[in-house]
């Protein structure tokens, strides 16, 4: 089997939270023991509700979240380039190292690209300064660096890009300012790409024009893409392998084709049914309940108290992921029986 | 755009008029003017001329004819408004009239008193945006931490002691009072000024200078210093910082390079009221360190009931703000290519 270019193993990232108001204040685990893995040329994407940890885990890989608040709790983020020595934990990198990685091989996109860009630069300085400060040996020539930014903004499907080049952020529309974002990661040939909800402020027709992009990009750079989105559609289209995150942790992986055709957890489950489609009869469903306060997680399983099929020992401890089929693991009570 | 700053500098016209006339009318209505003060004066010759009991004759003997007299030679014989009137015709052609105290132009007198405050005025500005701009900085990438709380404690304290108080405790202290005599006590120059090297006058100057600036400068640390560190600290929360952090910018590059210049922006804003140094002053440490400047001519022009001072005062502080406040717009447009006026 091939090896993965990113292993994470038992990540976890706490937030602490100040108590308020007389209350104790507490630890959010935002993300609590999350393992997968990234292989060369892959989309791999990760979905879940807002606020189940899977931005936190986009942003912990290169550790860009603030500290404190965020607490780097535990875990290995094993980055393997090949041909070079054969791994690296980037969480145990010193800083200049990490820092000389970021943007050159692991590059991110972020949601909202008016606020993700800054108001008063250049779109062409913003993006040619990803190649100012990565070039190791000798520093290309501002006629060198605006060439190749030109060609990059062609290659993301910018009509125009000398008058995109000369554009702040707020003169191009969402989709072109996505677009220049993803120049911007993209500059340096990075071997991953994370993209935290990278379609979600744009429109559908755009949003389907950004995802068709990407994927196009993918192949033509062997990128391998760590797909971070709560719209499994997304997924579906995106994607070759996906994980469920719920309250921290992943609950189901599968190959996507798998996970749609055979979703073995209630929770899995509720995300499919909860998709508005128009080829099925009846009411949508929602999944009953509330998702519980971070502070204060239930004893066993965390979905139990929403779970259509929940058992007596679901409450008492949570279950093990393990391997339903091949690729394919649950962390379920379900399927222990 | 050049049309919106075209309309601006149009409206600056009826401004002033609002400014002046409503001033002008508020002056007249204040008792103690220049006729009432003429009237004083001759009461008191009389009486000092002849001795008590001829008084109440004498006054009688003024008031019929030589009243109409006084009140010509001030112009106080025809109505309120037309006197408004006339006054602003001349203003139109730059003459501001006279001063009743120095029976001088009042441009002239104005004008004596601008080196002064241009010293203070450019040397304050100077000192506060050079401690305030990278105080803020500081502060923001220290926040929370011991070196913030210290530094606010002393811009506050700078901000809530009264510069007169300041002032006096100084000139106790520093300037030969009882302690220390390091600085000279009242003055702008020594008399021995005009035998100087030019240097020497330079030292001279400073020296002179020292304790009012700091009086003169200490108040406005503090608001300014928080304004850049609020400011910064907001951008810093932004997404666009962790972007260029994503990029591989060490922290530093994010905050100067990225930042920094959004930071600035709310304190480029203010720029044009820098125009108003050429009238800055203040009559508590003029008084104090007896400098002759605009402070103290504002003040004295007022008790004096020097009207066409005055007024001369307010017409060109008005106009430096008005113009500022139109400098300040354009500059927004220079920093941030988002503000575009219609």
């Amino acid at each position: 089997m091939e090896t993965a270019l990113l292993e994470v193993k038992n990540l976890a990232v706490h937030f602490q939270t100040p108590g308020s108001s007389g209350g104790p204040g507490g630890v959010n685990k935002a993300v609590d023991g999350v393992s997968f893995q990234v292989f060369p040329g892959e989309t791999f994407g990760l979905v879940g509700e807002s606020g189940c940890g899977k931005s936190v885990t986009a942003l912990s890989l290169l550790k860009l979240l603030p500290t404190p608040p965020a607490i780097l709790a535990g875990g290995e983020v094993i980055y393997r380039p090949e041909g070079r020595r054969p791994e690296k934990d980037l969480w145990q990198l010193d800083h200049e190292d990490l820092i000389k990685l970021r943007g050159k091989e692991i590059s991110l996109i972020f949601q909202e690209p008016m606020t993700s860009l800054n108001p008063v630069m250049k779109i062409g300085r913003q993006i040619g300064e990803v190649l100012r400060i990565h070039s190791a040996e000798k520093a290309p020539t501002p006629e060198e660096i605006r060439r190749e930014v030109l060609a990059m903004l062609d290659r993301v499907g910018i009509h125009h890009p000398e008058r995109a080049y000369e554009a702040y952020p707020h003169e191009l529309s969402g989709g072109m300012r996505q677009r220049a974002m993803i120049a911007m990661a993209l500059i340096c040939q990075p071997k991953l790409v994370i993209a935290d909800e990278p379609t979600t402020a744009l429109d559908v027709t755009i949003q389907a024009q950004i995802l068709e992009l990407l994927k196009e990009l993918q192949i033509s750079y062997h990128l391998s893409l760590l797909l971070i989105t709560h719209n499994l559609g997304i997924i579906a289209e995106t994607a070759h392998r996906v994980a469920v995150m719920y309250m921290g942790r992943i609950v189901e992986l599968a190959p996507v084709k798998e996970l749609f055709h055979n979703p073995l957890h209630p929770y899995t489950l509720g995300l499919l049914s909860s998709i508005p489609r128009l080829d099925r009869e009846g009411e949508l469903k929602a999944i009953p309940g509330m998702v519980p306060n971070p502070l204060h997680l239930p004893a066993g399983c965390y979905f139990a108290p929403r779970c259509p099929r929940v058992m007596e020992v679901c409450h008492k401890e949570y279950p093990l992921p393990r391997e339903a089929a091949p690729g394919h693991t649950v962390a379920c009570w379900l399927q222990e029986k | 755009m050049w049309a919106y700053f075209l309309k601006r500098t149009f409206l600056i016209l009826p401004t002033l008029i609002g400014i002046t006339l409503v001033s002008f009318l508020i002056m007249q209505m204040v008792p103690g003017g220049p006729v009432e003060q003429a009237l004083q004066r001759m009461k008191m010759a009389a009486q000092s001329e002849g001795g008590p009991g001829f008084g109440g004759a004498l006054q009688t003997a003024i008031t019929s004819a030589e009243l109409e007299n006084i009140k010509k030679y001030y112009g106080f014989d025809q109505p309120v408004l037309t006197r408004y009137f006339r006054w602003f015709k001349n203003l139109l052609r730059f003459d501001l009239g006279t001063s009743y105290t120095y029976e001088k132009p009042v441009l002239e007198v104005i004008a004596s008193r601008i080196p002064v405050s241009l010293t203070f005025g450019i040397t304050g500005l100077f000192l506060t945006y050079l401690v305030c701009i990278p105080l803020g900085i500081k502060k923001a990438l220290k926040h929370g931490e011991a070196y913030d709380h210290w530094t606010s404690l002393l811009v506050f304290l700078g901000y809530s002691i009264p510069a007169f108080a300041l002032g006096v405790l100084l000139i106790v202290f520093l300037a030969g009072g009882s302690f220390l005599a390091l600085f000279p006590t009242s003055g702008f120059i020594s008399d021995d000024f005009e035998s100087l090297t030019f240097l020497g006058k330079v030292l001279d100057i400073l020296h002179h200078m020292f304790l009012p600036l700091v009086c003169y400068t200490i108040g406005g640390f503090a608001t300014l210093t928080l304004l850049m560190k609020n400011s910064l600290m907001e951008e810093l929360n932004k997404d666009y910082i962790r972007t260029a952090l994503a990029k591989g910018l060490t922290y530093r590059q994010a905050v100067f390079r990225h930042g920094l210049r959004n930071a600035l922006i709310p304190i480029a804003t203010n720029i044009g009221m820098i125009i108003g140094v050429i009238l800055s002053g203040s009559f508590l440490i003029e008084t104090i360190f007896t400098i002759d400047g605009m402070g103290l001519l504002g003040y004295q022009s007022i008790v004096n009931r020097d009207y066409p001072v005055a007024l001369g005062l307010l017409v060109i502080s008005s106009l430096l703000m008005l113009v500022g406040r139109i400098i300040s717009d354009f500059c927004l447009v220079l920093v941030d290519p988002r503000i575009r006026f219609r």
